[in-house]
């Protein structure tokens, strides 16, 4: 129950504040202007594989945006401190941050069901494709949001956060994509099933693999419990 | 209630608390004292179970705060430094909140919303958001959220830093009615709101405690506490005849530009006032007085000379040898309570 307390706090405050509106803006913005111009376009299937390729882009910087304030901003206001001297261990405080920023990430995917409508207006679209799209942006979002999670619990700075975050998702995709095909068999093997954006764009066709969920959930489990161990070091060091 | 048993605290190389044993029985209202780096919050978060010590034991309630420290943080109220909001929330959401993660739910969680409000007045501010609320709505707010559960103790942190005196009236006032059968912890700079609120004086420095005790016990075991002054013109010199005084250590006297003399007396540690034998002395010997003046020691008088005893450099380390082990490790501190107020010798055993 204090889990769902923390998470309920946490997606509110989103609402609250400026930072939430300002992600929600930028994401429909960016992805609404692809849609316009590279999706509903005479002769272009009836698919919304175009947003779904860019949004992975938009949200490697929206999603740390979102995250970068979760455990940084409420050390440098001191309500950390209010928190962890509360009946509440580290995990539930951790995983209910998570949580409630899920709950911001899914939420602010919602309006954009509006393309889905709209592609209804204009052709005949197959919607496995496009729920197969959002579980991999809801995938893609989980993950971002624990690597950003644990780049908020380890520093007070919230731009830091963010930009560590961001260079760390482009350098798994760099060392994944192109230090596979540089390096070739039989290295190739072993890095491109690192790269998150091979993996979604397998879901963007339609491909709902269990590998690829499988491992965005444990990806992302990984780094919350990474995440509950920076935490809790506070304990021991 | 809270007992701190050779309690230690290292973060890395540097230890912030040495050593520190203490007993504080339930009821009591204990001010911690201390500069920056002293030691004082480090001290007051082990108690709070927010952090564990690195060695030692600390027990709220009989209860460990490392091993239970989530039934110790059930028991206790901790308002850190400037009390952090929420500043998104507005009061009442912000208070029903912190109710849930206490475990209060439905009718005890408006009752305790409605109870902390009422005792911290903020009826009036409840629909405020509380980045709009003034410092000391601030303070009355971090101080209603820990409130909430009824704690049997309740540690503040700087409960009146960056208020204004009107403010820290209200807060003081506010505190005093807090207490009754709840131990309270206040740490604060502000030497006086200590000393009018605390039934006992807790000074920390260099990590460890310096004194401990009454403030009217710590106050009357400082040197120089019995120090009179006097403005007399007569045909002897005041300091010669003052000096035949019972327990007099030193007199002096200096001459005044307008043919006064200023004799400034001092009486032997726990000497009682010796006012009207002053005066006696003065009137037998045909001394003219315009001025009789008891120089009394305040805290800050207290807290000045024992930090900077604390404070005295140590010698120069072997080769290979750690800063922090200047001082003995698990070095005790001195006695936890009790009537007589302790204070360390200046500089002495403990330093380097």
């Amino acid at each position: 129950m204090t889990i769902f307390r923390i998470a309920a706090r946490e997606t509110v405050s989103y609402f609250r504040s400026s930072i939430g509106w300002v992600a929600i803006a930028l994401y429909l913005l960016l992805s609404g202007f692809w849609i316009a111009f590279a999706a509903l376009r005479p002769g272009e299937p009836a698919t919304l594989r175009a947003f779904f390729g860019v949004s992975q882009w938009i949200l490697l910087i929206v999603a740390p945006a979102i995250s970068m304030r979760l455990i940084a901003d409420e050390k440098r206001t001191g309500t950390f401190e209010a928190l962890i001297t509360a009946p509440v261990s580290d995990w539930q405080i951790v995983v209910g941050k998570y949580l409630g920023a899920v709950a911001f990430f899914i939420a602010m995917l919602l309006p954009t069901l509006a393309y889905v409508g709209l592609l209804e207006l204009v052709s005949d679209p197959d919607y496995g494709p496009i729920l197969a799209g959002y579980l991999g942006l809801i995938l893609v979002g989980m993950l971002y949001l624990s690597v950003g999670l644990l780049t908020s619990a380890i520093t007070e700075n919230q731009i830091v956060s963010l930009l560590a975050t961001v260079f760390f998702f482009i350098l798994l995709e760099l060392l994944s994509t192109t230090g596979g095909r540089w390096l070739g068999p039989p290295f190739d093997e072993a890095l491109f099933p690192l790269s998150i954006f091979l993996r979604i764009a397998d879901l963007a066709k339609g491909v709902i693999d269990t590998a690829h969920i499988a491992v965005f959930l444990a990806a992302s489990a990984w780094f919350v419990v990474l995440t509950v161990v920076v935490v809790e070091s506070r304990r021991w060091r | 209630m809270i007992s701190l048993r050779q309690v230690q605290k290292r973060f890395g190389r540097v230890v912030a608390v040495r050593g520190v044993s203490l007993d504080i029985p339930q009821g009591q209202i204990v001010g911690i004292l201390g500069p920056n780096g002293a030691g004082k919050t480090t001290t007051v978060r082990m108690i709070a179970a927010a952090i564990p010590p690195t060695k030692g034991s600390v027990e709220v309630a009989g209860l460990d705060a490392v091993g239970r420290s989530l039934e110790v943080r059930r028991k206790m109220g901790y308002m850190p430094e400037s009390a952090p909001l929420y500043r998104e929330m507005r009061v009442r959401d912000f208070l029903r909140y912190r109710a849930g993660l206490f475990g209060l739910t439905g009718k005890r969680r408006a009752e305790a919303v409605a109870r902390a409000a009422g005792q911290c007045q903020l009826e009036n501010v409840m629909h405020r958001r509380c980045a709009e609320l003034s410092k000391g709505y601030r303070q009355r707010t971090g101080l209603a959220s820990v409130l909430l559960h009824d704690p049997e103790v309740l540690i503040l942190d700087e409960p009146t830093s960056g208020l204004d005196p009107s403010q820290i009236a209200e807060t003081r006032s506010l505190i005093k009615g807090l207490a009754g059968r709840r131990t309270m912890l206040i740490v604060s700079h502000i030497l006086h709101e200590v000393e009018k609120s605390c039934d006992r004086i807790i000074l920390f420095a260099a990590g460890q405690v310096q004194a401990d005790g009454a403030p009217e016990d710590l106050i009357r075991q400082l040197p120089g506490s019995e120090q009179y002054t006097i403005e007399a013109r007569g045909q002897r010199s005041a300091a010669d005849i003052f000096r035949t005084l019972p327990r007099i250590e030193h007199a002096e006297s200096t001459a005044l530009p307008d043919g006064w003399e200023r004799c400034t007396i001092t009486f032997a540690r726990g000497t009682p006032d010796r006012r009207e034998h002053i005066a006696r002395a003065a009137a037998e010997a045909s001394l003219l007085v315009r001025e009789l003046h008891a120089r009394v020691s305040t805290l800050e008088d207290v807290y000045l000379s024992l930090v900077a005893s604390a404070f005295i450099p140590p010698p120069p380390l072997p080769a290979g040898e750690v800063a922090e082990s200047a001082r003995p490790e698990g070095a005790s501190s001195p006695a936890p309570s009790g009537g007589g107020g302790r204070v360390r010798e200046a500089g002495g055993g403990e330093g380097p």
